[in-house]
């Protein structure tokens, strides 16, 4: 760097970082104030607004937040796992099938075994895309019909249960209802900020930017590629679980006939409202979490308005083609513009 | 660009050179199709082992009445795969299509399919607008757009569309309907005719040329005079008009509708392109290919049957045997 150099960017220091900032962090910041202008419009459209309506959300949305994590990590590096509905219903059925009625402790190792399961399944899908060289798509398009066969094979009618103390790990009383969502809120926080402290200042977390922006040259300096890639099935797997988790605290019995394709569609949607790139190496679960609680809040606030669930959908669907189309033409001003 | 259509033949595999004394591994991965067809005679013996009575018109018929639905499907996506697109709306498209047919059935065949038809050529449309010209992520555009359709008629199904689930005699006989003593499935007939349009359309049209162009290289493409936008739109409403017809079959297969029609047909249709050596980023791949991915995949749903296992065990077996089937394709064509 030249000392000419040096003096511009010194002189235009303020205005430069505050931009850079702006760039880096926009989105996310951006998605927090939807959500929050989201629930206080949401606190207004209902006649009462208290620990009920709130918890009803959170509780809801941790799945929704989990899959969407999923997405974004297996997206962030380079990648694409359409099985993941699969895969929730697959745990969520499993854990119906082996926590009915069972003591917390017992609940807590039966769901500690299912994560490591579930992280090591989706791992070989990791691992076979990896190495395979198959379009992630039809891997994970193949993984979801194998959940799904799983999942029913496991539970093949609707039944089993979960654990009152595990049930109030997730939706804060034994019953799936009540006023507290501060469980939910732990249950969602711990590991949301672990993984994202670990993606975001580890060397093994940051390969998967590495990875996902240009795997070619992070093969060349040095980062292994085909683990990196596993890694983040992984571990997408273990996020999975506790959406799987989470799904079956609050219905309360085993579902193995529910389509994971519409939840895998949810989790795509969550991950690109919440900023991540398609083709990898870019994004934060920072902002996806908002984002999927942002998705999932969509019924509530329609359903105040009095829209019907299926006409919400729709709306959904078309405000997320509105919502890329609009991202698209910033991202191509700005390049014009440079 | 579209003036030269005939003049270059398309890229084929055999029209490189090879090594004077090539090795028989060689050769193989110089014509994937052959392997291809191999596989699919394997499979046919692997299912005639498993039940013997398969080896005869009315066992491989049984195979083509699930293979005609993927091959129409496959043909749409093929097409998108070679512009570097992909639809995972098409299955809804279909049961859309499906749906409307059969809510116009009682005013005569002709106008059930027309409008059949136009559904999926709007819906498709739609995507290609989207894509397009909006230039959103094909994934996210046909994904929204499913979820769109399943809204849309899932609440339709029990308010305009509700008690008129049953399509018409016609579209019956298309979907189920043989002849030659009952062994041609009609099906097939259509699919056939699908098959030579779109083969017809992939090497001997300009348009054709056009959507390898934007597939291998769209800047290029672009620096040529093309307008790739028009192309997409176009491309989408020939894969949502493709997913119609396919929704039509189907439909006419089962002689009602309902939401869970063709869903299980999107992976299927992906698969029979990629196993069929179409890439899924765009520029390469010939329908030639889809067809014998079809076809195989047509073969493996008729052994899953034979097999007499649940529906949970064939749905695990049909993602593996796909899975399977894509990773072999690739370790030839990287071989090559």
């Amino acid at each position: 760097m030249t000392a000419v150099n040096t003096t511009v960017e010194a002189k235009s220091a303020p205005t430069r970082s505050w931009r850079r900032w702006a760039q880096r962090h926009g989105w996310t910041v951006g998605i927090w104030m939807l959500l929050v202008f989201l629930v206080v419009w949401y606190s207004t459209l209902i006649p009462r607004f208290g620990g009920f309506q709130f918890s009803t959300i959170i509780n809801g949305g941790t799945a929704w937040i989990f899959l969407a994590a999923a997405q974004a990590v297996v997206v962030i590096a380079g990648g694409l796992d359409l099985g993941v509905g699969g895969l929730l219903v697959l745990t969520s059925a499993t854990a119906a099938q082996f926590m009915d009625g069972q003591p917390l402790a017992v609940a807590v190792v039966m769901a500690v075994v299912i994560l490591i399961g579930s992280a090591i399944l989706n791992g070989i899908v990791g691992w076979v895309v990896a190495v395979s060289k198959v379009p992630d798509i039809v891997v994970t398009l193949g993984s979801l019909y194998i959940y799904q066969g799983l999942a029913l094979m496991m539970l093949p009618k609707v039944g089993g249960g979960s654990s009152d103390g595990f049930r109030w790990l997730f939706t804060g009383s034994a019953t799936g209802i009540g006023t507290n969502p501060w469980p939910a809120v732990v249950m969602i926080t711990v590991p949301i900020a672990v993984a994202a402290w670990w993606m975001g200042r580890t060397p093994s977390g940051l390969s998967l930017y590495a990875v996902g922006s240009d795997e070619t040259a992070a093969f060349l300096s040095g980062v292994n590629a085909v683990r990196t890639k596993i890694v983040s099935y992984a571990v997408a797997g273990a996020f999975v679980a506790i959406a799987g988790f989470s799904t079956l605290a609050i219905a309360g019995v085993g579902n193995a006939t529910t389509e994971g394709g519409t939840l895998t569609l949810n989790s795509v949607a969550a991950v690109v409202l919440g900023g991540v790139v398609l083709t990898g190496g870019a994004g934060s679960l920072v902002a996806v979490v908002p984002a999927a609680l942002i998705l999932f809040f969509f019924n509530p606030i329609l359903s105040a308005l009095g829209v019907n669930p299926n006409q919400a959908q729709v709306i959904q669907g078309v405000l997320l083609v509105f919502v890329m189309a609009i991202a698209g033409l910033i991202e191509l001003r700005r390049r014009r513009r440079s | 660009m579209s003036e030269s259509p005939s003049t270059a033949p398309p890229v084929d595999a055999t029209d490189e050179p090879r090594p004077a004394k090539p090795s028989i591994a060689r050769q193989l991965s110089a014509r994937p199709q052959i392997v291809l067809i191999a596989v699919l005679v394997g499979l046919i013996v692997v299912t005639a082992i498993i039940e013997p009575n398969y080896l005869s018109l009315a066992g491989l018929r049984n195979s083509a009445f699930f293979a005609v639905p993927i091959g129409v499907l496959a043909a749409g996506q093929t097409i998108l795969m070679l512009t570097g697109g992909i639809d995972l709306s098409i299955a809804m498209i279909a049961t859309a299509s499906a749906y409307v047919a059969a809510n116009q059935s009682p005013n005569g065949a002709v106008i059930a399919i027309a409008v059949g038809l136009l559904v999926g050529l709007a819906a498709g449309t739609a995507n290609g607008i989207g894509v397009g010209v909006l230039r959103v992520n094909p994934l996210i555009m046909t994904i929204a757009m499913s979820g769109i359709l399943l809204g849309l008629f899932t609440g339709w199904a029990t308010t305009i569309f509700a008690g008129s689930t049953r399509m018409h005699d016609f579209i019956i006989t298309l979907g189920r309907g043989t002849f030659f003593d009952g062994n041609v499935p009609w099906s097939v007939v259509v699919w056939i005719g699908v098959s030579i349009l779109v083969l017809l359309l992939l090497r001997r049209t300009g348009y054709g040329r056009n959507l390898y162009a934007v597939g291998d290289n769209a800047i290029a493409a672009r620096l040529s005079g093309m307008r790739s936008w028009q192309v997409l739109v176009v491309a989408y409403g020939i894969s949502g008009l493709l997913g119609a017809v396919a929704g039509l079959l189907m439909g006419g297969r089962i002689g009602a509708v309902d939401l869970q029609l063709a869903g299980f047909l999107l992976l299927p249709s992906v698969a029979a392109a990629v196993i069929g050596g179409t890439s899924i980023f765009g520029g390469v791949g010939t329908y030639t290919g889809t067809i014998l991915g079809a076809l195989i995949l047509g073969v493996v749903q008729s052994m899953l049957t034979f097999l007499g296992a649940g529906q949970a065990v064939q749905q695990v077996l049909y993602g593996t045997i796909v899975v399977g089937l894509s990773w072999m394709y690739m370790r030839l064509a990287a071989a090559q």
